[in-house]
C-alpha cells in the first residue's frame, strides 16, 4: 500500500529525515512513536506532499511514486486517497467557516458530490464522529477541543480515502474524551490503512497493529505492537517507554540521559546510548531484520550484559540453585524475587564467584567467563543486604571507597582520590574532609548503604548485583536509595540484578522480573506483564500479599 | 453582538461632541454672536436681526437655557443660517452631501476592492515578480498626496488630451436627463475618482498583503492544501477571507472621513462636495457652515464606527465571542 524507500528530507540544509524505509500494508495501522522533534510529523507531511523542504527518495503509494507526481496529480490524490487528521493545535480548522462547511468542502471541490449530497454526507459523518447536530453550523472556536477533534476526523473521512494519517490524534483531549476518541478511531478506522504519528504510547498501544520507533529522523525499531511495547529491543525504544507514565507498570519514571541533538554522525542515538561502542560514532546502523522485527543497532539492540546458563548449586542433598538461566539486559534491571531460602542469594554468590557453582556458566556481554580475576570484578560488582558487613569498621569512608581502586592498582593516588570524590557526589554524599575521615559506626544506615554503593561503583562496573540492598532501611531511606539506583542506571547505563523478597520493591525498579521458588525460576518476563497477569500461583500469592500490605498502608 | 455598554459609549461620545460644538463658540472671548457668525457677518447685520438672533440662541439667558435652545434647534434639524449662501446651513450641507457620497463612496469601494484583490494575489505570490512590482508601484502611488495625483491627471487627461471635463460635477445649464445625464456625471466623476482611488489603494493593498502573508502561515492553510483544494479556493475562500478582516475595519474607519476625505481633490476639480464647501466656507469665514460640517464629520465618524462594530462579527465569528 505505502512503501517508503530511502526518504531523506531536509529544510534549509538541516536534515530532518534520514533514509527512512517503511512499509505499511493495506488494512494495517502503524504507529510511529518518538519524542517531539524526531521527525514524525515531517514524515506525515511528506507523504501528503505538503513539505516546504526538500525530499529525496521514494514514497510509493499503490506503486506510484508520490514524489514524482505533478502538482495537479498530487492535488487530485490528496484527500481522495490520502487524508490527514492534523494535530489539533490552534486554528487547524479555519476560524471563519462553519464546521459543516469545512467537512463538505473537499467533497464539493473534488466534484464528488453536489452541495446537497455533500451536506448530507457531512452531517452523517459528523454525527458518526459523535458531534451533536446542534454544533454542525458552529464555528471552530465555539467547540471544545474534543469536538474539534471529532470534526477533524469527520473531515478526514469525507472523501473515503484509503490511507489516513493521524497526527497526535489524542493530544488535545482530557482523559475521558481520549478514551472516546480512541474508540471512535478504532471503529471508523476499520478496513482502512492508518498511520498514527504520536508521542503518546497509550494511543499507539491501543490503535496500532505495529509500531515503528523514530529517533533523530531515522526509524530505529519496527515490530508488532505487543512485541515492541512489552519487549523493546532497541535501547532508545526502551528508554522512551521507561520515560512514559503508564498504568501497567509501577516502575518509577526514568529519563534518558542527555538530549536529542541533530546532525550526529553514526547512530543518531549514540550520544545518549549507554551501550555505544566505537563503530556507533562512525557508522549509521542499518535497519535489519532481527527475530520478527527490524532494528537499527550495531549491537543488534539491547545487549545481554550478563547471562547465566544452567547454573546449579547443592548443599548436601539440598538443591539451593537448580539449573537456573537468566539474562540481564544491558542498561536494564532484572529483579529476582523470592522468599528467603529460595536460593536467590546463593545464585548471586555463585554468579560473582563467592561460592563455586556445581554446574553452569556465566557470560559477560556474550563472552564466557572462565576465571573470575580482577578483570571480572572491574566489570561486575555486588552490594549486600547489610552494609555494615561489607565495610570494614577500621576503614574510613575514603579508604573504604578507594580500596577497590587500590586493589586494581588503577592510576595514581591523587587521581584515585578524585575518583572517590566523584563517585561520592554521584551517590549524593558529602565530599568534605570531615566526612571522608568518618568511620562506619558514625554513619546512618542510609549513608552506609550509599558508601557501599559508591564502593561498588568506583570501578565503573557494567553490572551491579544488589542483594536486598534496602531491606534494612526504613521506607523513606529505601525510596531514596531506589531512586538513586535508577538515576545511576540512567546516567551510566548500569545493568542490575536486583534481588528482593518484596515484589512491591521489584515493581518500582525493574524492567524484567524473575520469580524464584525452591532454587528454580518459575516465571520470568517483562515486569509490567507479570504484574498485570501473573501466570504461576506462587507469583499470584506474592502479588496478593503485596496488595494486601499496600491496602493496609 | 454589540452590547449595551458599547451603545452607551456611543451615546456618551455623541453628547460630548454636541456639547463641544455648543461650548466652543461661547467660550471664545468677546461677543458670542461674533464667534458664532464671524466678524464680517456681524458688520452687515441690522440691530433687529442681532436682537432676533440673541433671542433665538437665548444668548441673554443663563447657559442652561442656551443649551436647551441649542438642542431644540438641532432636533428640528436647524444648524443655523448661512449668511454667505443666504440659506439654512442644513440645506447647504444636504445639497452638497450627495456629490461627496458619490465621489468618496465609490472611491472607497473601488480602492478597497482593488486593494484587497491585489493584496491577496500579491501576498499569495510573496517575493515573486508580480508581488514585487505591485508592492513598489502601489507604494509609490500612495506616497503622493491625492491632490498632486489630481493635478497630474487633470493636466494629462483634461488639459492636454482634452478627454474629460476640467471642473465641476455636471455640465452647467446643459439640462441633460436620463442616460446622457448619467454619462455626464460619470465623465465629471472619473478624474477625481481616479486620483482618490489611486491614492488610497496602497493602504488597503498593503494591509491585505501583509495579513495575507501572516495568514498563509496559519495551520488552516496547510489543512486546506492537504484537502487538495484548488489554489483559487485556498487563496480566496481560506486565506483571503481571513486577510480581509483588518481591511474591513480600516475601511470602516475611513467611512467616517467621508465628508472631509476628499477636501483637496474636490478643491482641485472644483467638485461641489462637502470638501469643497468647507473650503468655500473657510474663505468666506462662514462659521455656521463650518460648524455644521464639523458636526457632520463627528457624527459620521461615530456612525461609521458603529457600523463596523455591528457588521464585523458577521465577517469574523470570533469577534462576538472574544469580548
Ligand atoms: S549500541 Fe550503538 S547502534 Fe545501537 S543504539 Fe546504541 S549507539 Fe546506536
Amino acid at each position: 500500500m505505502l512503501r517508503i524507500e530511502g526518504l531523506n528530507v531536509s529544510y534549509d540544509s538541516e536534515r530532518i529525515l534520514n533514509g527512512i524505509d517503511l512499509e505499511v500494508k493495506a488494512g494495517e495501522t502503524l504507529a510511529i512513536i518518538g519524542e517531539s522533534g524526531a521527525g514524525k510529523t515531517t514524515l506525515g507531511l511528506s507523504i501528503m506532499g505538503l513539505l516546504n523542504g526538500n525530499a529525496r527518495g521514494r514514497i510509493a503509494f499503490d506503486g506510484v511514486d508520490l514524489l514524482s507526481l505533478s502538482k495537479d496529480e498530487m492535488r487530485e490524490l490528496r484527500w481522495n486517497r490520502i487524508a490527514m487528521v492534523f494535530q489539533n493545535d490552534e486554528d487547524v480548522l479555519n476560524p471563519v467557516h462553519t464546521v459543516l462547511g469545512q467537512v463538505l468542502e473537499p467533497m464539493v471541490e473534488h466534484r464528488l458530490k453536489n452541495k446537497e449530497e455533500a451536506e448530507q454526507r457531512a452531517s452523517q459523518l459528523l454525527s458518526e464522529a459523535g458531534l451533536s447536530s446542534d454544533k454542525f453550523y458552529a464555528y471552530p472556536y465555539q467547540l471544545s477541543g474534543g469536538e474539534q477533534q471529532r470534526a477533524l476526523v469527520a473531515m478526514a473521512w469525507a472523501n473515503e480515502p484509503e490511507l489516513i494519517i493521524l497526527d497526535e490524534p489524542l493530544s488535545s483531549l482530557d482523559a475521558v474524551s481520549r478514551l472516546e476518541m480512541m474508540e471512535l478511531l478504532k471503529r471508523m478506522g476499520r478496513g482502512r490503512t492508518i498511520l498514527v504519528v504520536t508521542h503518546d504510547i497509550t494511543a499507539a498501544a491501543n490503535l496500532a497493529t505495529s509500531i515503528a520507533t523514530m529517533y533523530g529522523g531515522r526509524i530505529v525499531e519496527r515490530g508488532a505492537t505487543p512485541a515492541v511495547l512489552y519487549n523493546p529491543r532497541h535501547p532508545y525504544t526502551r528508554a522512551l517507554l521507561r520515560s512514559y507514565p503508564g498504568m501497567a507498570t509501577g516502575k518509577d519514571l526514568q529519563g534518558i540521559k542527555g538530549r536529542m541533538t541533530r546532525g550526529v554522525s553514526g547512530c543518531p542515538f549514540h550520544p545518549r546510548c549507554t551501550q555505544a561502542i566505537e563503530i556507533c560514532r562512525r557508522e549509521v546502523p542499518l535497519l535489519v531484520k532481527y527475530r520478527e522485527r527490524l532494528i537499527a543497532c550495531h549491537r543488534g539492540g539491547i545487549i545481554p550484559a550478563l547471562s547465566v546458563k544452567g547454573m546449579s548449586k547443592s548443599f548436601g542433598s539440598v538443591k539451593a540453585v537448580d539449573n537456573v538461566s537468566l539474562v540481564i539486559d544491558g542498561g536494564g534491571t532484572l529483579a529476582l524475587v523470592g522468599q528467603s531460602g529460595s536460593g536467590k542469594t546463593t545464585l548471586a554468590k555463585a554468579i560473582t564467584g563467592i561460592i563455586k557453582a556445581d554446574a553452569g556458566d556465566v557470560y559477560l556481554e556474550g563472552e564466557k567467563v572462565s576465571r573470575r580475576g580482577k578483570d571480572f570484578y572491574r566489570r561486575v560488582q555486588m552490594i549486600f543486604q547489610k552494609p555494615g558487613e561489607a565495610l570494614s569498621h577500621r576503614l574510613s569512608v575514603l579508604e573504604a571507597v578507594k580500596e577497590p581502586l587500590d586493589i586494581q592498582g588503577i592510576e595514581t593516588e591523587a587521581k584515585r582520590i578524585n575518583r572517590v570524590k566523584k563517585v561520592l557526589e554521584e551517590v549524593e554524599l558529602s565530599t568534605s574532609a570531615d566526612f571522608l575521615e568518618e568511620y562506619p559506626h558514625h554513619l546512618s544506615g542510609g549513608e552506609l548503604q550509599r558508601v557501599t554503593i559508591a564502593r561498588a561503583l568506583v570501578l565503573d562496573p557494567q553490572v551491579l548485583i544488589a542483594d536486598e540492598p534496602t531491606s534494612f532501611l526504613d521506607s523513606s531511606v529505601q525510596a531514596k536509595i531506589l531512586k538513586l539506583l535508577l538515576n545511576l542506571q540512567e546516567q551510566r547505563g548500569l545493568s542490575m540484578l536486583f534481588i528482593t523478597h518484596d515484589i512491591a520493591v521489584a515493581r518500582k525498579i525493574s524492567d524484567r522480573m524473575a520469580v524464584m521458588l525452591g532454587g528454580k525460576i518459575i516465571e520470568e518476563g517483562q515486569s509490567s506483564g507479570i504484574l498485570a497477569s501473573p501466570a504461576h500461583p506462587y507469583t499470584q500469592s506474592l502479588l496478593k500479599a503485596a496488595q494486601g500490605n499496600s491496602q493496609l498502608g | 453582538m454589540i452590547n449595551k455598554r458599547n451603545m452607551a459609549t456611543y451615546g456618551i461620545a455623541l453628547v460630548f461632541i454636541l456639547a463641544l460644538n455648543f461650548l466652543l463658540p461661547r467660550m471664545m472671548p468677546g461677543d458670542p454672536l461674533m464667534a458664532i457668525y464671524g466678524e464680517d457677518a456681524l458688520i452687515q447685520m441690522t440691530p433687529e436681526l442681532k436682537a432676533h438672533l440673541v433671542e433665538r440662541f437665548a444668548l441673554d439667558e443663563p447657559i442652561w437655557s442656551q443649551l436647551g435652545a441649542y438642542f431644540w434647534g438641532l432636533l428640528r434639524g436647524d444648524l443655523g443660517h448661512s449668511y454667505y449662501y443666504n440659506a439654512p446651513v442644513s440645506e447647504v450641507i444636504l445639497g452638497r452631501l450627495p456629490w461627496t457620497c458619490l465621489l468618496v463612496g465609490s472611491s472607497l469601494v473601488l480602492s478597497t476592492v482593488l486593494g484587497v484583490v491585489l493584496g491577496i494575489e500579491s501576498g499569495w505570490r510573496r517575493g515573486r515578480k508580480l508581488d514585487k512590482s505591485l508592492l513598489t508601484g502601489l507604494m509609490a502611488l500612495g506616497g503622493f498626496p491625492d491632490f498632486f495625483l489630481g493635478i497630474v491627471l487633470l493636466l494629462v487627461f483634461g488639459v492636454t488630451l482634452g478627454l474629460l471635463p476640467l471642473a465641476g460635477a455636471l455640465t452647467p445649464y446643459a439640462e441633460l436627463s436620463g442616460l446622457a445625464l448619467s454619462l455626464d456625471i460619470l465623465k465629471h466623476l472619473l478624474l477625481p475618482l481616479a486620483s482618490l482611488t489611486l491614492c488610497h489603494i496602497g493602504g488597503s493593498y498593503l494591509l491585505t498583503r501583509n495579513t495575507m502573508i501572516t495568514v498563509m502561515q496559519e495551520p488552516y492553510i496547510l489543512t486546506a492544501r492537504a484537502k487538495g483544494l484548488s489554489d483559487s479556493q485556498i487563496r480566496y475562500h481560506h486565506a483571503g477571507r481571513n486577510s480581509m478582516l483588518p481591511v474591513f475595519t480600516r475601511t470602516g474607519m475611513w467611512l467616517g472621513r467621508l465628508v472631509t476625505g476628499a477636501l483637496f481633490v474636490e478643491m482641485v476639480f472644483a467638485y461641489p462636495g462637502l470638501g469643497y464647501l468647507t473650503y468655500e466656507a473657510l474663505l468666506a469665514r462662514d462659521y455656521p457652515v463650518l460648524q455644521g460640517v464639523l458636526l457632520m464629520v463627528a457624527v459620521f465618524v461615530l456612525v461609521a464606527n458603529l457600523l463596523v462594530d455591528l457588521t464585523y462579527p458577521k465577517l469574523d465569528p470570533r469577534a462576538s465571542y472574544a469580548h
